[in-house]
């Protein structure tokens, strides 16, 4: 029974529009067919509620058939209020007439909106176009990609993005929940009381007593007289990073934290020394050029000039320094030319 | 405590502790309870809601106590998010417009750099400035993103440190940084290394406050209790923790302890909660820390929140607890 019923329906809903297209043209009776054919399982048995629903039509009391007294009262019922939906259409204006009647004028203003959509799009595409062609400024060096639009810190005011007043975070018309980042957490209140706090501190005094170690020595090193032994930390020698040696004076080390200008206490006391050696040796040299022992000279390197690579190094330059004797030696070291003339002694001597 | 240093009591106020119990987006007027956490009733609630929410955004937080203020970032276990937390907190601090020094003090192994991306950029350490080899202007790294962000290492990987006065060193520094020609910072932030060895001893020595950083087990819940202890012992008696890596699906499922409980074990005063987030790593690969990311990514939400109650030196009153599923709207099925 039920499939038999959808095939009825299907026909009885679509009625009106093949009621409606018959007036009109037969070509969309045609193409709503298919439609039909898709609904329905079979034509076929369409074609058989079809002429059901006439033979009811004309009158055929005596069918025993249940289904097809139903079909019967349905589709008089639907085309009755077809006929009268149709009876409606045809008492309204025709369309046609009524789109004539204000043509020229809509027409008008259609054209109207329609230029100036033209013109706004224009507008803005010229717009547009000459503020990509500025160039040099910073909006420009992001879009050629130099640089980076999120990292523009500097260049950019500052702003406070409030951490609790962020689009990203929003908190619940009654407070106890808050929706971060598209996720909806619940809140909930802190419950650790000031009193707590005091017995969890009471609780680590008693449980953790230490005192920051302030003296540092080294394993197998004896205590000092006015030391407390709590405040001493063993440094084993071998350990990663901290060392207990240390070459450098407090004082200086604190002065050079505190120095705010000039040159670097380090670098200034090299330079002075090299400065004050190389006076040395030149004085030395005015008084008595024969009696530098080379073995003296040496003491003046520096010691990554102990390096086989920079031997050679010398060697070039003291033969260089041979060959143009009359070229003073000023782009080379003091070290370097001292080495040369003694070389070049030592070639003398020999 | 947020608004103990109101410098313009006419103002209205707003409370933005998010999770403050106070409603934070409730209408407050504290020209006369600056303390009080519960406000008395607006007299014009359109009014001062409209202005408030002008105020709210882009305003400065109010930096309470003295500068520069000398933070210690420490836990005692490692890989819980010290050195994370640190370059997170401070650029945020950077950005909220406090001039910042972060200095590395894990003196063997120093990451602070990589996360920052400015690893390249290290040339000088605090060693080198103690040795006289460069000044200390010349040792502190600027960041070009923000230039009110500078970073110092204490020293090189390879070099030692000779821990007689490691801590006198960044006693010194702080002094030096205080007394310095462009002003002093507003906030020194010693990124601590694991343990209670040396390098704990060096860091903690000039610190007056200490964030605990911890993650909701019991083995850097352990850790935390005895640096929290030995900090204690030190005499430094502000410590905040902040809980890392917090999963709420987990502490749903009573897989992991809640920050509740965390709390109730430490006895500490919350300072932030991170939850767990894969752009923590993504972050760390690119040496951009979190906080920048655009978008903002909710843990780094979480550092940014974080560091605002530093400056304000409030804490947390309430804790996100578990993911309830978003309530759909009546259109919702429609796309709205």
């Amino acid at each position: 029974m039920a499939p038999i019923w959808t095939l009825q329906l299907h026909p009885i809903s679509f009625q009106p529009s093949i009621w409606v297209s018959k007036h009109q043209t037969h070509l969309n009776f045609m193409k709503l067919r298919p439609e039909f054919r898709f609904i329905s399982s079979s034509s076929s048995s369409k074609q058989l509620n079809r002429k059901f629903v006439l033979g009811a039509n004309s009158g055929s009391p005596s069918d025993p058939d249940e289904p097809a007294v139903k079909t019967q009262t349905i589709t008089v019922a639907v085309k009755d209020q077809l006929s009268k939906w149709h009876g409606t259409i045809n008492s309204f204006p025709p369309l046609v007439f009524v789109m004539n009647r204000y043509g020229g004028r809509n027409l008008a203003i259609g054209l109207c909106i329609a230029i100036a959509l033209l013109v706004i799009a224009v507008r803005v595409y010229a717009a547009r176009k000459l503020r990509y062609r500025t160039p040099g400024s910073v909006a420009d060096l992001v879009r050629r990609g130099q640089l980076r639009s999120d990292r523009r810190g500097i260049s950019r005011p500052l702003m406070y993005e409030d951490p609790f007043n962020n689009p990203m975070v929003k908190v619940g018309k009654s407070n106890s929940t808050v929706e971060m980042c598209g996720k909806v957490y619940r809140l909930a209140p802190v419950t650790l009381t000031e009193e707590e706090q005091a017995i969890h501190q009471k609780r680590r005094s008693r449980a953790y007593q230490w005192k920051r170690p302030t003296v540092f020595l080294k394993e197998g090193e004896s205590v000092p007289a006015d030391v407390d032994p709590d405040t001493i930390r063993w440094i084993p020698a071998n350990h990663p990073f901290a060392t207990t040696a240390s070459d450098i004076d407090e004082d200086l080390a604190q002065n050079n934290v505190y120095q705010k200008h000039g040159v670097p206490f380090r670098i200034k006391a090299e330079h002075e020394a090299m400065q004050r050696k190389l006076e040395a040796l030149q004085s030395e040299q005015k008084l008595n050029n024969l009696m530098i022992d080379p073995r003296n000279a040496k003491d003046f390197e520096r010691p990554f000039k102990e390096h086989p690579r920079s031997r050679e190094q010398v060697e070039q330059s003291s033969f260089n320094n041979q060959t143009s004797d009359s070229m003073p030696p000023t782009s080379d070291p003091a070290p370097i030319s001292v080495e040369s003339n003694s070389s070049s002694e030592e070639t003398q001597k020999l | 405590m947020l608004s103990l240093h109101n410098p313009f009591p006419t103002t209205p106020k707003p409370s933005i502790n998010l999770n403050n119990s106070t409603p934070p987006f409730s209408t407050t007027f504290k020209p006369h309870f600056p303390n009080t956490l519960k406000p008395p009733k607006p007299h014009k609630p359109h009014f001062t809601t409209k202005t408030q929410s002008l105020l709210q955004y882009n305003r400065k937080p109010q930096l309470a106590g003295e500068t520069p203020r000398v933070v210690v970032i420490t836990s005692g276990k490692g890989g819980v998010g010290k050195t994370t937390t640190t370059a997170n907190v401070g650029l945020s601090l950077a950005r909220l417009g406090f001039s910042v020094v972060a200095v590395d003090a894990d003196v063997g192994l120093r990451n602070l750099d990589l996360l920052l991306g400015l690893e390249n950029r290290v040339n000088y350490t605090l060693v080198e400035v103690l040795n006289g080899d460069c000044r200390l202007d010349q040792a502190l790294v600027r960041d070009k993103r923000w230039s009110n962000f500078e970073l110092l290492c204490i020293s090189k990987p390879r070099s030692k440190l000779p821990i007689g006065f490691g801590g006198k060193a960044l006693v010194w520094l702080v002094d030096a940084l205080k007394s310095r020609q462009e002003g002093s910072p507003d906030f020194i932030i010693i990124d601590c290394p694991a343990g209670i060895d040396a390098g704990f001893i060096t860091a903690i020595t000039p610190a007056n406050e200490a964030v605990l950083v911890t993650t909701p087990d019991i083995t850097s819940l352990r850790d935390a209790d005895r640096v929290t202890g030995l900090l204690e012992c030190d005499g430094i008696r502000d410590i905040k923790m902040i809980v890392n890596r917090v999963r709420t699906d987990m502490i749903k499922g009573e897989d992991m302890m809640s920050v509740l409980d965390v709390q109730e074990m430490l006895g500490l005063s919350l300072l932030g909660v991170i939850p767990e987030d894969s752009e923590v790593i993504r972050s760390t690969n690119r040496g951009y820390p979190l906080v920048l990311n655009k978008p903002p990514t909710l843990a780094g939400l979480a550092f940014e929140q974080a560091a605002w109650r530093l400056v304000e030196q409030d804490s947390m009153k309430a804790v996100m607890m578990e993911e309830e599923p978003k309530k759909r709207g009546f259109f919702s099925f429609f796309g709205g």
